[in-house]
């Protein structure tokens, strides 16, 4: 009992110990609040990445795509595992409207909206049309004409300081220009001898605000068929860049990627011998993680490199812990003389001051997380009104494409640093302890020593 | 009061040698320094100071840095003032508007861009497609408003100014493009592949780019140079082309034209003084050159190029800031440390400090002496600190490249971070208010215990019971 006993009289009367809980709970209330919105950011960029291409990805880099992506589609639809399967075709173009005499350079993505839609989570990203994506290149103002969805940043000034975007009750009749280079399935220019470009024009039927910066400010989403003639990957052989996968509910990710892609080896090998086999080669087979890499390192690596430093300044709660404790101890040697000198043994001494300083570890990481919590649940009010007061925001709107500042707590995240802190704090503890179990009585207990 | 009176006289009774109260008073003070100074437990509160110093200044200078680099990037790539034409609307005779401002005091010398966008075929077989941006471009005066010569891959060392004429079959036309557009950056080590850089000059390539009239216009030319600035936004996607070609196919009727008029400063201009001058030549220019409304002279943007760009860096000072602050407010540990330590040293050395004090050292010297050792140890901690700080930033690239190598991790990418090497200027600013507020935070927390000290009675510490 007087394991527990001492170590709450120890805890109670020694102000000293509030200071090092106090270390604990200022570091862990740090690092609750900057881990929450860095670990937010970073997974709601994933899942971002996620919703935009799907579980799985068959494609090419080049853009010259590949041919019989029909065939392995077909071949795709039988498998149970797979939901739903969708082509697309890629590509740049230049995109002008009329009367300004501007163009900018985008990304032209063909896709088949009903099959995206089913493969990733496209319909989510639209305005006018998220709840019948298969009209999404029918215009509401004249469904006769051609449509075409633009990413939302593309749009001058429908986004406000706040970061909200504004919309009209119907799109606006804009017509634009795509103007791109169709290539053959060598990678010539397919109209060598002539303009060299096709162009189309097209009016604008939706946005599409996926959250992603760089596919919001540069892409243009045509319906397949249009954008595969532009690009010139129609004909006799059909080409497409690549094919979006969404498999079945409980299919494990690293499963399904490894089906797809012996089915896709399997595939590659049985047409082998055909005219246009050669561009099977650059296929690859990826999970959307692994396609979209290149965007979702440097985050997670911020991440880590964020949870490094913090480790690093952790260090000195250690070291708190482990002045305060030595101090303490030093102070308690008569305690220890009494207790081992009516047989209580070293390790139960030790055991004592473990008790002590998980006891301060304790109360500091509750208390930092209770604080931590407690500012996140807080943390958008706050930065409405340090906008609506002085127009301040922890990100500008207008330059970052973040919405609400994320403060959904993990759990497991939090339970974490709780569970490090009080191994911080025993750490610290361990060495004053082991030294104060070590004392013997009949040195700490002599009339000279007291 | 009457007991340390009475413990000197008994000392000055039976130490002949301690014959004035001078030598008590110097013996208390070796002996205090003693007690501090041979504590090793300071080293601790030393090597905390030295880590936070050392962290916070590498935070500032990485970022002041990053933000340093932008705007000379900005500076470089677009000169010091920057004249931009309203949408859809273009300069012409700029020849004359350019002898206007080279002929004031404030100006170095101008230079007239044409802008546009474009889609870039890489020659035959390739298949490679891009989105461009196109500049049209004067060579020689450009290189004297920014240091465009010594971007270029081929005619870096060059001693006459760049041209831009190529091969016939491509009716002389000849263009520069950033290295991003004919090479990618290695993915594990960030470099580029000079070999196929090189390659690519001569190489013949299609532009195509959108006119007014929504005729699409294609120019062949041959690649006659490689621009690598460092600066992925400016290397990614950049194309020069010379300013007459590019006029000629999107304004075929208007003749020399351009949409950015670039400027660069005499040496010690305020730019301040200089956008007044050139706001001033301009709406002359534009009034009867031109004859433009007073309305077009309004949505004419004349700028510098860091105003430009001020509101992203704002974000940057901001989010450096918030960084700053988080680091600061952990660091603030470190004056719990110090105060932990220096507390633990005036308790467990309290019966040395009541014999010091009987000696004859006053409370106020004691007290003195524990708040001088806060100020020592912060100020040996923030020394040290700030030289790590210096080393770690002036070596960080080596730093990056050493865990890129055995760890296999690319920390720094230039197509995240925009540059191609980590920015490595130490900002002195910032080190010297860290150091001094590292100094101060020590001292802060050496100040309750030295109070701690200072009260000690040594009548109730070293009394005998």
């Amino acid at each position: 009992m007087y394991k527990f006993i001492l170590p709450l009289r120890y805890f109670l009367k020694r102000r000293i110990t509030h200071l090092a809980a106090a270390a604990v709970a200022l570091c862990v209330f740090i690092v609750v609040v900057v881990m929450t919105v860095m670990n937010g950011l970073v997974s709601e960029f994933k899942d971002k990445n996620h919703d935009f291409v799907g579980d799985c990805i068959v494609g090419t880099d080049s853009l010259v795509g590949f041919c019989y992506y029909e065939d392995f589609l077909s071949e795709l639809q039988k498998h149970k595992f797979v939901q739903a399967a969708s082509p697309v075709v890629k590509g740049f173009g230049l995109l002008t409207q009329p009367g300004t005499g501007q163009n900018i350079g985008v990304e032209i993505i063909g896709i088949e909206p009903v099959g995206f839609c089913e493969a990733t989570k496209f319909a989510q990203t639209l305005y006018y049309h998220k709840d019948k994506p298969s009209d999404v290149f029918s215009p509401t103002y004249n469904p006769a004409l051609a449509g075409c969805v633009v990413g939302i940043d593309m749009i001058s000034g429908s986004r406000d300081g706040a970061g909200k975007y504004h919309h009209g009750p119907e799109p606006l009749q804009i017509e634009l220009m795509i103007i791109c280079f169709p290539l053959t399935a060598r990678g010539a220019l397919a109209k060598a001898g002539t303009d060299l470009v096709n162009s189309k024009t097209v009016y604008y039927s939706d946005d599409s605000h996926t959250g992603l910066v760089k596919v919001d400010a540069r892409t243009i989403y045509l319906e397949f068929k249009l954008a595969r003639e532009l690009l010139g990957m129609a004909g006799a052989t059909p080409r497409a860049s690549a094919i979006h996968i969404k498999f079945a509910e409980g299919t494990r990710l690293k499963a399904g990627v490894g089906k797809i892609k012996k089915m896709w080896n399997d595939f590659a090998e049985t047409y082998a011998d055909r005219q246009y086999a050669n561009l099977l080669k650059n296929v690859t087979v990826q999970s959307w993680l692994d396609y979209r890499r290149g965007s979702i390192a440097p985050m997670e690596k911020e991440q880590t490199m964020l949870i490094l430093l913090f480790a690093m300044l952790g260090i000195i709660t250690v070291f708190i812990i482990f002045v305060v404790f030595y101090m303490i101890i030093s102070h308690k040697s008569k305690d220890i003389g009494i207790l081992k000198s009516v047989g209580v043994s070293r390790i139960a001494v030790l055991q004592l001051f473990v008790v002590f300083a998980a006891l301060v570890g304790t109360v500091g990481a509750l208390t930092g997380a209770g604080a931590g919590c407690v500012f996140l649940a807080k943390i958008n009010d706050m930065e409405d009104w340090l906008f609506e007061r002085f127009g301040w925001q922890l990100w500008d709107r207008t330059v970052y494409a973040i919405g609400d500042i994320p403060n959904d707590i993990e759990w497991q995240v939090l339970a974490v640093i709780i569970g490090a802190a009080v191994l911080a704090a025993l750490a610290g503890a361990f060495f004053p302890g082991l030294r104060g179990s070590s004392k013997q009585p009949v040195e700490v207990l002599q009339v000279s020593q007291l | 009061m009457h007991n340390s009176i009475g413990i000197r006289r008994i000392l000055n009774d039976n130490y002949n040698f301690f014959s004035t109260e001078q030598s008590m008073k110097q013996l208390s003070l070796f002996l205090c320094l003693k007690y501090l100074g041979g504590k090793k437990i300071l080293l601790l509160s030393i090597a905390a100071v030295a880590m936070s110093c050392a962290l916070l200044i590498t935070v500032s200078s990485l970022f002041t840095g990053f933000i340093g680099a932008i705007e000379n990037s900005a500076d470089e790539h677009l000169g010091d003032i920057v004249i931009g034409a309203p949408a859809a609307m273009t300069i012409s005779k700029y020849d004359r508007l350019i002898s206007s401002l080279e002929a004031s005091d404030y100006i170095e010398a101008a230079t007239a861009v044409l802008s546009g966008q474009g889609l870039l075929h890489l020659g035959k077989g390739t298949g490679d497609v891009r989105a461009a941006r196109i500049w049209g471009i004067e060579p020689a005066s450009r290189s004297k408003v920014t240091p465009f010569a010594n971007l270029l891959i081929k005619h870096k060392n060059g001693t006459e100014p760049p041209t831009l004429t190529a091969a016939d079959d491509t009716d002389g036309i000849a263009g520069f493009v950033g290295i991003g557009v004919v090479a990618r950056p290695d993915d594990v080590t960030d470099e580029y592949d000079f070999k196929q850089v090189n390659a690519s000059i001569g190489r013949r390539v299609f532009l195509t780019t959108g006119t007014r009239e929504l005729k699409p216009k294609t120019i062949k030319f041959a690649i006659a140079d490689v621009v690598f600035s460092g600066v992925h936004e400016f290397d990614k996607d950049f194309v020069y082309l010379p300013i007459d070609v590019l006029a000629d196919k999107l304004y075929p009727s208007q003749g020399k034209v351009a949409d950015m008029i670039q400027i660069r400063l005499s040496d010690g201009a305020s730019p301040e003084s200089a956008l007044a001058v050139v706001r001033g030549i301009w709406r002359n220019f534009a009034q009867k050159e031109l004859g433009w409304s007073n309305y077009a002279i309004l949505l004419t943007k004349i700028n510098t190029s860091r105003q430009m760009q001020a509101k992203l860096l704002a974000e940057y000072k901001k989010q450096m800031g918030m960084l700053m602050l988080i680091f600061g407010v952990v660091s603030a540990g470190v004056v719990l440390l110090i105060f932990c330590i220096f507390y633990l040293i005036v308790i467990t050395k309290q019966k040395d400090i009541a014999v010091v004090k009987s000696c004859g050292l006053s409370s106020a010297s004691v007290g003195t002496l524990f708040l001088v050792f806060g100020f020592v140890t912060g100020f040996i901690g923030s020394g040290l600190g700030v030289v790590i700080g210096y080393l770690f930033t002036k070596n960080v690239n080596y730093v990056e490249r050493l865990i890129s190598v055995v760890f296999g991790l690319k920390l720094w990418k230039s197509s995240t971070y925009m540059f191609t090497r980590i920015p490595n200027q130490v900002n002195w600013e910032s080190v010297i208010w860290i150091g001094v507020a590292a100094v101060f935070a020590a001292a802060a927390g050496a100040l309750i215990p030295a109070i701690a000290a200072a009260t000690v009675r040594p009548v109730k510490i070293l009394r005998y019971e």
